[in-house]
């Protein structure tokens, strides 16, 4: 009898549904919250749900602060550093995968070590040398982070995937005169074309959520991206709740918008990027 | 390169050149991004680097400046009880759901994307929102909580020093339970069916079989669950600067707070990186202790 309740559905889905609604609660928060006059914002006991919605704390973020310039920043950074990114640990991938060299093991292995060297240690040292090549305030000097933050998980990823692929088809593919380099165009990247997703989401999400170094390397809206303009409506005496929230919805944005359209290649990379290798 | 039809007999897919040659942008990237930095944290790590004196060699001084700091170990203390806590109630959060997740076929889509939005939003903008869900005078987990009678007035963790703590660790947890969730989903799905049906036909109750079964089954993964969430909480602070910025007091001052106060206020990065050398021993320590776990069957 215990075991019949313990493994139904019914309490499947119940505990699934109860931990799952106290972890949606801030998400809904922040949205009620972004669509609140001040009048709704600004009381206690809070009011749940809004009964006069209003685009006005938009607005107000996208007028009182340099919020559009933010998002630009956000997506030079984010787009430039996902192509650089994705293209060379794919090579990287294809390479160590299906072409084993001495050293392949090596390098897989101090990719394994460069994820545990933690990016908050190596902040100083790439702040000397932004500031040195005078690169401080600049789009750039956060793609180059960003390279750093996301090369070693991307390549571990796809090789993931490459690991899987088989080999008989790139072989055949070679006898009949096709080029390695051809091979990876016209076969690898199609079939591979899942892991070389994953990655690339990933890449994409964590350059995008990216705070602490865009915050030390960058001081104005020329280079400040979206997750460091948030701040900008918590004042030091008063805080624009709603329009704190309507910009945490802007930055959150891509991940949501990720999570319902790439579940699976999301839980796919993250699982073969974390487990398999 | 090209392999023209005539050469295709002598053409071998494992060509270890091509490996090497696919791997030289890489390997740039790890030498000039990676290695050279971390010989750079290194070596400031051993200077006088700070906004007043001139630069100069100082051998172990940083170090020693550290061990007798009082605020240096107040920070590694409060790493500890963060980490412990986050990874504690994260394996907790990430286990309930994978097993939940895993009995469930209808919706199970729909769930699974639920349970990994915390995980796709920045952490600093986590942060930012617990923030306001935090909020003395306006904050819905007041009221909630009240409204419950767990508690008689708004509870205010920017003035209660142990509330404070619990604050980051629930919303750190809050960023990590999708991760442990979808590792550990994986992991439990992979178990064939064949062994519950064996266990079940030993006699093995439902209880047992978790125990017994799935536990031992997922073992690994779980342990590399365990061993990411315990380093990556140990260098979080997206979610501490918005939240509390260290306090009240040094309540949830970590030590990723200490390195980024020498890094961003009190400007002295000789000391700062100093503090980010032990950040980075300490968690290749717990790095080591975890693989040498995943090792021993």
């Amino acid at each position: 009898m215990r075991d019949r309740i313990l493994e139904s559905k019914a309490l499947s889905y119940s505990v699934a549904i109860f931990v799952l609604s106290l972890m949606m609660m801030p998400i809904y928060w922040t949205v009620v919250t972004a669509f609140k006059p001040d009048t709704e914002t600004y009381v206690f006991p809070p009011v749940y749900f809004p009964s006069n919605p209003t685009f006005e704390p938009f607005r107000l973020l996208f007028e009182s602060y340099p919020f559009m310039d933010y998002v630009a920043n956000s997506l030079i950074v984010t787009v430039s550093t996902t192509l650089i990114v994705t293209v060379i640990s794919m090579m990287a991938a294809y390479g160590i995968s299906l072409y084993p060299f001495r050293g392949g093991k090596l390098m897989l292995l101090f990719l394994l070590a460069t994820r545990i060297i933690p990016p908050l240690s190596l902040l100083l040292p790439f702040y000397l040398v932004v500031s040195y090549l005078g690169l401080v305030d600049t789009v750039l000097s956060m793609i180059i982070a960003n390279i750093y933050l996301t090369y070693p998980f991307a390549v571990l990823i796809m090789k993931a995937f490459f690991d899987n692929f088989p080999r008989e088809i790139i072989e055949s593919a070679i006898v009949d005169g096709c080029s390695r380099t051809g091979a990876l165009f016209r076969i690898v990247l199609p079939v591979g074309a899942p892991g070389i997703a994953s990655a690339g989401i990933i890449t994409f999400l964590w350059t995008w959520n990216e705070f602490i170094y865009a915050f030390v390397f960058t001081s104005t809206p020329k280079a400040q991206p979206v997750t460091v303009g948030s701040f900008d409506a918590i004042g030091d005496v008063f805080v624009h709740w709603n329009q704190m929230c309507a910009g945490a919805l802007v930055a959150a944005l891509p991940g949501i918008i990720f999570v319902f359209v790439a579940q699976k290649y999301l839980i796919a990379g993250l699982t073969s990027g974390a487990v398999k290798a | 390169m090209n392999a023209s039809t005539g050469r295709a007999g002598r053409f071998r897919l494992t060509n270890p050149r091509y490996g090497l040659l696919l791997n030289i942008p890489g390997l740039l990237i790890v030498l000039l991004w990676v290695v050279f930095p971390a010989l750079l944290l290194f070596a400031v790590s051993f200077l006088r680097f700070d906004n007043v004196n001139p630069v100069s060699f100082v051998g172990f001084g940083n170090y020693q400046r550290l061990w007798n700091s009082r605020v240096f170990a107040v920070s590694v203390e409060r790493v500890l009880v963060f980490s412990l806590g986050s990874t504690a109630l994260t394996a907790l959060g990430g286990l309930v759901l994978a097993m939940c997740l895993s009995n469930v076929r209808k919706g199970g889509g729909l769930l699974r994307s639920l349970m990994i939005i915390p995980w796709a939003v920045p952490a600093v903008v986590s942060g930012l929102i617990w923030k306001w869900m935090f909020s003395p005078d306006f904050g819905v987990l007041s009221d909630l909580l009240m409204k419950a009678r767990l508690i008689a007035k708004p509870l205010s963790i920017y003035s209660d020093p142990s509330l404070a703590m619990w604050g980051v660790i629930i919303v750190d947890s809050w960023t990590r339970i999708p991760f442990m969730g979808i590792i550990l989903l994986a992991a439990i799905l992979s178990i064939p069916d064949q062994i519950h049906e064996a266990a079940r036909v030993d006699g093995a109750d439902t209880v047992k079989r978790f125990l017994y079964v799935t536990l031992p089954m997922i073992r690994g993964p779980l342990l590399i669950g365990l061993m990411i969430t315990t380093i990556f909480s140990f260098r979080t602070i997206d979610l501490i600067i918005p939240l509390t910025a260290g306090g009240p007091g040094r309540a949830t001052y970590v030590l990723g707070y200490y390195i980024w106060d020498q890094i961003t206020k009190s400007l002295n990065f000789g000391l700062g990186a100093a503090a980010g050398v032990v950040l980075f021993l300490i968690t290749s320590l717990i790095t080591v202790v975890f693989v040498y776990l995943l090792r021993e069957k």
